[in-house]
């Protein structure tokens, strides 16, 4: 294991030593050199979100207090997960707007907004923007209309404006894209307005495309039988979610989304292949190396966009290269990231849905649990055990850190006819929410699934969790807490009342030698230090 | 334990009568149903369960947010709909806020006099008098139904309410009677008026306010089924009963 704990002088000699250097690809793939920064989605390309940083430890959390807060410009839901770049901070502002500020001061420095028509089409989710990518001197991000666009880091000035996809068709970005040597990677949403999903790849300088893997093959490709008729035309599969990525292999690992429309599978008989599944690509020609189905012919709604989260570790005797994911479905899933041969398959929470799954991990399906006329009661619910809030790795505790939901849904049949840019979904469901509802932190040994700890919340949550070298984890709830836990039993030891629901992913960051925590809530982005 | 029966307590939806209800149903839970919830009961969009709409107080007003959305909340505009189909969908969405259920068969004059017998006014404000303790019952007549009415006076802790108040939030029952023990020894019973996984407050039978981290606390019951109101079931007749419901249904807002 590299050497991860590095000390407060040590990180002010960095934080010296790089002050206005390039993002380069090379200081991506080795960020632990470089912890004061966050430089990409999840911290590292293995999507770890961990912090080597180790000024905030267990012993002093509980003194943690405010140093700066943000308010955004408009109104809506921030889910933001800000990218520090050589004290500088990149954020998203609702619905895709970036603001750079001033990491010491939270002042802004330049915010850009492109035009979105009034008209625009956002179907399936709230209009939102969860992050920007950064290489070199660019910052990269996706719009509710359809484009990818590179700003330049230094003054938000427009470097190039790409139109990924046609938003009258529904097609529009909320994920934080993938920067890697020289690609662009960005994923689409869409499904519920009856996309085709794809995943594509961008030249960083020139915002030209270089390759498109569809995710739902057409007629004569691999996986096309697992579609009946013409469904795969608009058969979903987005890529809504910022992948990870191994560099020694050189394969991008990304999830894809719900087959359309959502809860009436019938007029898509079949698998419906690429959705519900990891793929592992190669990033220079997008060629899928291997992919693994989660929830063949999903019928609930049950994307699996989640982060994977790559580590390696022993399994049954034998080092392998893994990548996990809790998968919406409530399954977490360990997979061989060379082969993706499955190795093993856990309920991390309530399920109601499968016996469990075969030795190739699919699922064995529970009779009666396909949506209805009269509603179909099934753990976990629509939004899933799991969704777009990032799990964290600790490489300290070999623990995977999950923010799970426990939450039922009256699944509902109907039927919905294709029309371009209009919602495509065929049902829906009745929430059990409320005291019926809950949610927790879980920690599971991230080699076998098993649970270690829990730490229960009073609502199914919707923010994403960070741990760090200091022994923490943390993580916000609904109810607008934001709090650390002791990353190796789960104990409270510091929380705070932001106000507004908590529904971003928390990263940490360093300037001037300190460490820091940063957690959007509400209208507003609050960064905690001692 | 998650129970199917909860759902059946909630705001119930009116009984779609008519044609043009039972298209719009069907429109609605092929476009809407995913962020509204089947029946409108709310899921990541807001429940439309209700008799007011916030953003469409009108038919016109619905049909308008129908057609162009609310983009900044993400709700998609629907151009599809031939105005025959929005008609459809509005009547059905309307349908949904209507207190459902048969009409009150009582008398509403002798009942006002069997509200001021049993002191409901102690608890409860209709038209700005009375006292605050249980909910406001203004405009209990469009948010309840006849038959929910009867539950809530004979039985309410199987009716607590739902759905009435932002606070504590979507889905969570209302005035859930909560007991405390603090570190000190003192009991406190009173109803839940909102919480977190760190605090609850909570107003007391003397209707005081109260906070608490809960870690600090020695014991916290949440008492589901219950209520503090006392329930009237074999208190009072039957002509009773039904003459408190009618009055019950005849308010409807501040007149």
């Amino acid at each position: 294991m590299r050497a991860l704990l590095v000390t407060a002088a040590g990180l002010a000699a960095l934080a010296a030593a790089q002050p206005s250097a390039q993002v380069t690809y090379e200081r991506i793939a080795n960020s632990e050199r470089e912890p004061q920064n966050w430089i990409t989605y999840s911290g590292n390309y293995q999507s770890h979100r961990f912090s080597p940083l180790t000024e905030i430890t267990r012993a002093n959390v509980a003194k943690l207090k405010p140093a700066w807060v943000y308010q955004v410009r408009r109104t809506g839901i921030v889910e933001t997960s800000p990218i520090v770049a050589d004290g500088v901070m990149y954020i998203t502002e609702p619905p895709s707007t970036v603001t750079a500020l001033d990491a010491h001061t939270g002042r802004p420095l330049w915010t850009y907004t492109p035009a979105i028509p009034t008209d625009v089409i956002v179907i399936g989710s709230p209009p939102v923007n969860r992050g920007v990518a950064i290489l070199g001197d660019t910052v990269f991000f996706g719009t509710v209309h359809g484009h990818l666009i590179a700003l330049d880091a230094k003054s938000g000035a427009v470097r190039w404006d790409t139109v990924v996809d046609d938003n009258k068709l529904g097609h529009y970005l909320t994920n934080a894209p993938l920067a890697l040597a020289d690609r662009i990677i960005v994923g689409v949403s869409g499904a519920e307005a009856g996309i085709r999903g794809f995943l594509d790849a961008y030249d960083p300088k020139s915002g030209k495309r270089v390759w498109r893997t569809y995710t739902v093959p057409t007629p004569g490709e691999p996986g096309a039988q697992t579609w009946g008729g013409e469904s795969w035309k608009n058969g979903g599969g987005s890529s809504w979610l910022t992948g990870s990525y191994d560099p020694a292999l050189n394969l991008v690992y990304w999830g894809t989304g719900n087959p359309g429309p959502d809860w009436n599978g019938d007029v898509r008989p079949g698998d419906n292949l690429y959705t519900c599944s990891l793929l592992a690509l190669s990033p220079v020609d997008g060629r899928i190396k291997w992919h693994f189905q989660f929830t063949p012919h999903d019928v609930h709604d049950w994307d699996s966009n989640e982060i994977p989260i790559l580590f390696d570790a022993t399994v049954n005797g034998r080092a392998r290269k893994l990548v996990a994911m809790a998968n919406r479905n409530a399954f977490y899933y360990v997979l061989d990231r060379e082969t993706g041969e499955f190795l093993s398959g856990t309920p991390y929470a309530k399920q109601t849905w499968a016996e469990g799954l075969d030795a190739k991990g699919r699922p064995r399906l529970k009779p009666g649990t396909d949506p209805s006329l009269e509603g179909t009661l099934v753990f976990p619910n629509i939004q899933g055990a799991s969704n777009w809030p990032s799990p964290s790795f600790s490489p300290a505790t070999k623990l995977f850190y999950q923010p799970a939901r426990e939450m039922g849904t009256y699944y509902y049949k109907g039927e919905s006819k294709y029309k371009a840019g209009e919602p495509f979904v065929a049902g829906g469901g009745r929430a059990v929410n409320g005291d019926e509802a809950w949610g927790a932190v879980r920690a599971i040994e991230a080699a076998t699934g098993k649970m270690k700890w829990e730490f229960k919340l009073l609502s199914p949550p919707w923010s994403g969790l960070l741990s760090t070298a200091g022994g923490l984890v943390f993580g916000g709830t609904e109810e607008g807490n934001f709090f650390a836990l002791d990353a190796e039993n789960g104990t409270p030891l510091w929380d705070l009342q932001l106000g507004g629901a908590v529904k971003a992913n928390p990263i940490a960051f360093g300037v001037d030698g300190k460490e820091y925590i940063a957690i959007a809530a509400g209208y507003a982005i609050f960064v905690f230090g001692l | 334990m998650i129970l199917p029966l909860v759902l059946a307590l909630t705001v119930q939806s009116a009984p779609a009568s008519g044609r043009a209800i039972q298209e719009g149903k069907k429109l609605f839970d092929g476009m809407c149903a995913r962020c509204h919830g089947i029946d409108g009961t709310g899921d990541e969009g807001p429940a439309l369960n209700r008799a007011t709409l916030a953003r469409a107080a009108s038919d016109d007003a619905l049909r308008d947010v129908i057609r162009d959305g609310i983009p900044e909340r993400g709700m998609p505009r629907v151009r599809r709909l031939s105005d025959g189909e929005l008609a459809q969908l509005v009547a059905y969405v309307r349908s949904l806020g209507r207190a459902g259920g048969p009409p009150a068969r009582g008398d509403a004059e002798r009942g006002r006099a069997v509200y001021a017998r049993l002191g409901c006014a102690s608890c409860h404000i209709v038209e700005g008098q009375g006292s605050s303790f249980g909910p406001d019952l203004t405009e209990i007549g469009i948010q309840r139904g006849a038959g929910y009415l009867k539950q809530s006076v004979i039985g309410p802790g199987e009716t607590l309410p739902r759905g009435l108040s932002q606070v504590p939030g979507r889905g969570f029952a209302e005035y859930l009677p909560v007991q405390i023990v603090t570190s000190d020894g003192r009991t406190i019973r009173g109803v839940r008026i909102n919480e977190d996984p760190f605090t609850i407050q909570l107003r007391d039978t003397n209707n005081q306010f109260h906070s608490y981290r809960k870690s600090e606390l020695k014991q916290l019951e949440k008492e589901f089924g219950k209520s503090v109101m006392p329930g009237f079931r074999g208190r009072v007749t039957d002509t009773e009963l039904d003459d408190l419901v009618a009055y019950l249904s005849t308010l409807r807002g501040v007149k």
